[in-house]
């Protein structure tokens, strides 16, 4: 930024002025001590400024002050009425007591804009009078601590306060900190908070809740509600599926309960408890493909889950999940009987965004593989491998958005029907119905997605495949445009090679 | 229940998606006008402040923000450009006077304090100014402005990926999307004719 070069009339009259805004908290000498409150004021002067070029009010009110009692808060109220008057200024008062009692009142003025620190934040004019960390301050070097307490006391000298905070920084890698400045206890004090902002090594898992709207499918309703406590290390969740036809090859209806913990004695290790209980039903295109496969096990009526799960985290990037996922499933033609679906879980996760130095673009990227194995030792009925890897890419600049999604499913074995994939409900293959590509899912999957959006108009192109391993993978694609913001979206969405050409509304909110 | 009956019907879609379409037009007007002052064009907008949302809160917070204002001249609505002026400040808010600071970037530095918001606003639009002779277009020549500014500096919100989809993220992904919108907004106007 370029500067005008300030006089030196400028420099002395803020050398004066930085001196006294500065002399509260300096031991004054005898020669400069302040005069007492009541002493009488014989001389009044003011550098930097004409007094001759204030109101005619504010001259006379300047010139009354000869010969009365000092009132500090009479001066104050002359220097914020200076302000006031002149708001290209600051300006500061100082009494100064005479050997023979009396006291001289010296009005500093000077241009806020001769002085960097004033223009860039006008508190700077004012005294520190604390400086505190909001966070773990003991992970913080004594020597960073003595530094930031050396603020107080004087001018909040922007400079060194960005310095300390760069310093907070490098000393507390994967951390933000933000710098925010509230009043003091008294006038013209201020309290300095450096705020350390923890990024958790593992974060809660999404909830699901979202109401969706499929032309095809109809209504997809689920309602999470989380409930985060011990400063956000434990969270309840207790949801509630209204026909949830958007996830599974089934449609389901239930409850779920679940309790994670993200730190466990540490932030690198988390646990997670799931219980649901769902009750199935199956729509006309499923059951009369079931009817003609009879390798594929039979639909349920209730599905009943119970799934923990343990997290170590590398890094806040990088995780390592595992647990067991232990599945009921009561038969629908053949009630109470049931079969056992019980699999070991494994899983790796990545996620990371870059943003540019100038925090107009970001990246992220997100990736992920997990295993769920139903293996002889469980108690099952069912035996079956499922892998799963998924990866992401997102561009932001602006209100410019570019998206990409790769996902490869992968079944061998005997999955139940909730294991198994489908494509073609308002995430994947937008434009198709699952049931006419599927209607019992497949045992393998490919899935990618590519989509644009400015300011949350978009356009997307979706390619996939859902089959069996005795089958074939046609690949279909399907595009479409509309709102879309993550949170909220308005779609339709067309098959480019399917045997019905009808586009495909979709609309809903995922929260 | 059938598939066919689940379906909502044309009109319920319909009126669904009119809502959604319709919902962003319930916005104020912005407008703007021209003035001079000898050489200087001004530019004044009404309804497009900026002092308000995450701006407000971060001064309030003793933060200081700079904001990039750009005035494009255009020969047509959309276009070519004819001139363009930008100019920064450095708005901050005395938490003791509970006034608005406002220092222009560039030479000769100028500063102001003791503002109300709505002044600190105009005070900024004041001091951007485009030379009318560098224009080069007459008084009966039409043209077309457009105004954005552009807040920086503002590091976004740490977003914990696990609350993405809770129901106080939802608030708080509205808020930061009303956020993002309080960062840089733009207003267009025309035709004008030079004063």
């Amino acid at each position: 930024m370029a500067r005008r070069l300030p006089t030196r009339r400028d420099m002395r009259t803020l050398a004066l002025l930085v001196l006294l805004l500065g002399l509260p908290c300096v031991q004054a000498n005898a020669q400069d001590a302040d005069a007492p409150e009541g002493a009488v004021i014989d001389s009044v002067e003011m550098s930097g400024f004409s007094p001759y070029s204030l109101s005619p009010g504010l001259q006379k009110e300047f010139d009354s002050l000869i010969g009365t009692p000092l009132n500090r808060e009479r001066l104050s109220q002359l220097v914020t009425r200076i302000e006031g008057e002149q708001p290209e200024m600051v300006a500061a008062v100082r009494s100064v007591a005479r050997p023979d009692g009396k006291a001289h009142v010296i009005f500093l003025v000077a241009r806020i804009s001769d002085d960097t620190d004033l223009s860039e934040n006008i508190n700077a004019r004012y005294i520190v009078e604390s400086v505190d960390i909001d966070g773990p301050a003991s992970e913080v070097s004594q020597g960073l601590r003595d530094d930031l307490q050396n603020l107080v006391g004087k001018r909040l000298d922007t400079d060194e306060a960005e310095k300390l905070k760069d310093r907070l920084e490098k000393e507390l890698p994967g951390r933000d900190i933000a710098r925010r400045i509230s009043k003091g206890s008294e006038a013209g004090r201020i309290r300095v908070v450096f705020e350390i902002i923890e990024a958790p090594w593992i974060p809660f898992a999404p909830t699901r809740s979202k109401l969706v709207y499929h032309a095809e499918q109809g209504w997809s309703g689920v309602l999470d509600i989380p409930i985060t406590v011990s400063g956000s290390r434990h969270r309840f969740t207790a949801g509630l599926v209204f026909n949830d036809i958007d996830d599974l090859i089934e449609e389901y209806s239930g409850f779920r309960l679940g309790f994670e913990s993200r730190k466990i004695g540490t932030d690198k290790l988390g646990v997670r408890l799931d219980f649901g209980h769902f009750n199935a039903t199956w729509e006309d295109a499923t059951l009369s493909a079931l009817s003609i496969n009879p390798a594929i096990p039979e639909p349920y009526r209730n599905r009943l889950t119970f799934e923990p799960t343990a997290t170590f985290a590398f890094s806040p990037s990088v995780r390592l999940a595992g647990g067991v996922s232990l599945s009921d499933l009561e038969s629908l033609t053949h009630a109470p009987d049931s079969q056992k679906a019980n699999a070991w879980i494994a899983g790796i996760s990545a996620d990371h965004t870059w943003k540019a130095a100038d925090g107009r673009s970001s990246q992220s990227v997100e990736a992920s593989y997990q295993l769920r194995a139903a293996v002889d030792g469980l108690d099952n009925d069912l035996l079956y491998k499922r892998h799963l890897g998924q990866a992401s890419y997102r561009y932001k600049q602006g209100r410019g958005e570019a998206l990409g999604s790769i996902s490869l499913g992968y079944i061998s074995g005997q999955p139940p029907l909730f294991e198994r994939f489908s494509l073609g409900n308002s995430t994947t293959l937008r434009g198709f119905d699952k049931y006419d590509i599927a209607p019992t899912g497949g045992e393998r999957m490919f899935h990618s997605s590519i989509e644009y959006r400015y300011h949350h108009v978009g356009v997307f192109f979706d390619t996939g495949s859902v089959w069996d391993r005795d089958g074939d993978a046609k690949i279909r694609y399907s595009t479409g445009f509309g709102v879309n913001n993550d949170s909220f979206f308005l779609l339709l969405g067309f098959p480019l090679n399917g045997n019905d050409a009808t586009p495909i509304f979709m609309t809903g909110v995922r929260f | 229940m059938s598939r066919a009956a689940r379906r909502a019907s044309p009109w319920q879609v319909g009126l669904m998606a009119m809502m959604c379409l319709v919902s962003p037009l319930g916005l104020a007007a912005q407008t703007l006008s021209v003035n001079a002052a000898g050489d200087a064009l001004r530019v004044q907008a009404r309804n497009f402040p900026f002092l308000e949302g995450t701006v407000l809160t971060r001064l309030k917070e003793g933060r200081s923000v700079r904001v990039d204002f750009e005035l494009t001249v255009l020969s047509k609505p959309e276009g070519p450009v004819v001139k363009q002026a930008v100019q920064g400040f450095t708005v901050s808010f005395d938490l003791w006077e509970e006034r608005f600071a406002v220092s222009r970037a560039g030479s000769p530095p100028r500063s102001i304090s003791h503002l109300r918001a709505n002044d600190a606003e105009n005070w900024c639009l004041e001091n951007l100014t485009m030379s009318i002779s560098s224009l080069g277009i007459g008084r009966d020549t039409p043209f077309w402005l457009r105004l954005v500014y552009r807040v920086q500096d503002l590091a976004p919100v740490t977003e914990d990926p696990g609350d993405r989809y809770t129901l106080r993220a939802l608030i708080d992904r509205l808020s930061r999307r009303r956020e993002e919108a309080d960062l840089a907004k733009s207003v267009s106007g025309g035709p004008f004719r030079l004063p």
